[in-house]
């Protein structure tokens, strides 16, 4: 088999991953590559990115778990954190990772930065510069974002 | 079955996150600068196409030259690697006199690709391709003309 020398707790998270899903979050881990999964993240209810299905790539490097997984979107997103190319500033994928964390808590936290957006730690620059500057506007083209690039067959 | 060809270590980091890297690193600066490269589509979330820039290397006809190169990730970098070309003109036994692409029958670093290798391992090589023997004295085209 591929991938046997797999360690025993990427082996167990992916069996949890599977057989009990978190609400709105997919992950599978790829055919040819164990340590590189498939993600579906649906946007939260109540949040610019609500009825959208966003795509995104994760990667268990060989330092997993001392070193966090790297993740990021492949569905276009309009959102402070997260940049052209998908990748995404959140605290635990950096200085804050500890080998506590998991695969399940990292995707929720993504899943979180989708409901409480932070202009303030921004990584795209000028999606944060909008967002403070008009966040009425800045939601609506989020919400416009959601419906061109998250939707669809 | 697929064991680790690579020796070692049987982890494979997937393109995307690959390049990922590789565009970190050439974001930071490489060494003396004698070699650097970028993305030329920032919106690209596949990140197929880079510029990359050589310094012509001291003591050959090449020195002071600054020569630009297109590379070309497609979706199987980098088992496969990337197509290689020069856009600025220059005469060098392994690059089309027609379209400054790199041979890779000519350049043994394409020929004899592994999947550890990147971008600036083809810019260093190229680098020192351009310093050899058969190289380093060759006339060359007008500065700052184009294939």
């Amino acid at each position: 088999m591929a991938n046997s020398n797999l360690p025993r707790r990427i082996i167990k998270e992916t069996q949890r991953l599977l057989s009990e899903p978190a609400p709105g979050i997919s992950a599978s881990p790829s055919e040819e590559n164990m340590r590189y999964f498939n993600v579906m993240i649906l946007g939260p209810t109540q949040s610019p990115y609500e009825g959208g299905v966003f795509k995104l790539e994760l990667f268990l490097p060989e330092e997993y778990p001392m070193a966090p997984p790297k993740v990021r979107f492949l569905t276009k997103i309009y959102h402070p954190n997260i940049d052209k190319l998908g990748r995404i500033c959140l605290d635990i994928l950096k200085d804050k990772w500890s080998p506590a964390l998991q695969i399940r808590t990292v995707l929720l936290s993504i899943q979180a930065l989708l409901s409480a957006p932070n202009p303030d730690d921004p990584l795209s620059d000028n999606v944060a510069k909008h967002w403070k500057a008009n966040e009425t506007e800045a939601v609506e083209t989020a919400k416009e974002w959601t419906r061109l690039y998250a939707t669809g067959a | 079955m697929t064991l680790g060809s690579s020796g070692g270590s049987s982890v494979v980091v997937p393109r995307n996150f690959r390049l990922l890297e590789e565009l970190e690193r050439g974001e930071k600066g490489i060494g003396d600068g004698s070699v650097s490269y970028g993305m030329d589509d920032a919106d690209d979330i596949f990140m197929r196409s880079w510029t990359g820039t050589i310094i012509g290397p001291h003591n050959t006809v090449h020195e002071g030259r600054i020569y630009q190169l297109k590379l070309f990730c497609d979706k199987d970098y980098p088992d496969k690697p990337p197509t290689v070309r020069f856009h600025s003109r220059i005469n060098m036994n392994c690059v089309s006199h027609d379209n400054g692409m790199v041979d890779p029958k000519k350049f043994g670093l394409l020929a004899n690709w592994q999947r550890e290798y990147s971008m600036e391992d083809i810019l260093t090589q190229l680098r020192k391709e351009m310093a050899s023997a058969q190289n380093r004295k060759l006339v060359q085209p007008p500065e700052g003309t184009f294939f």
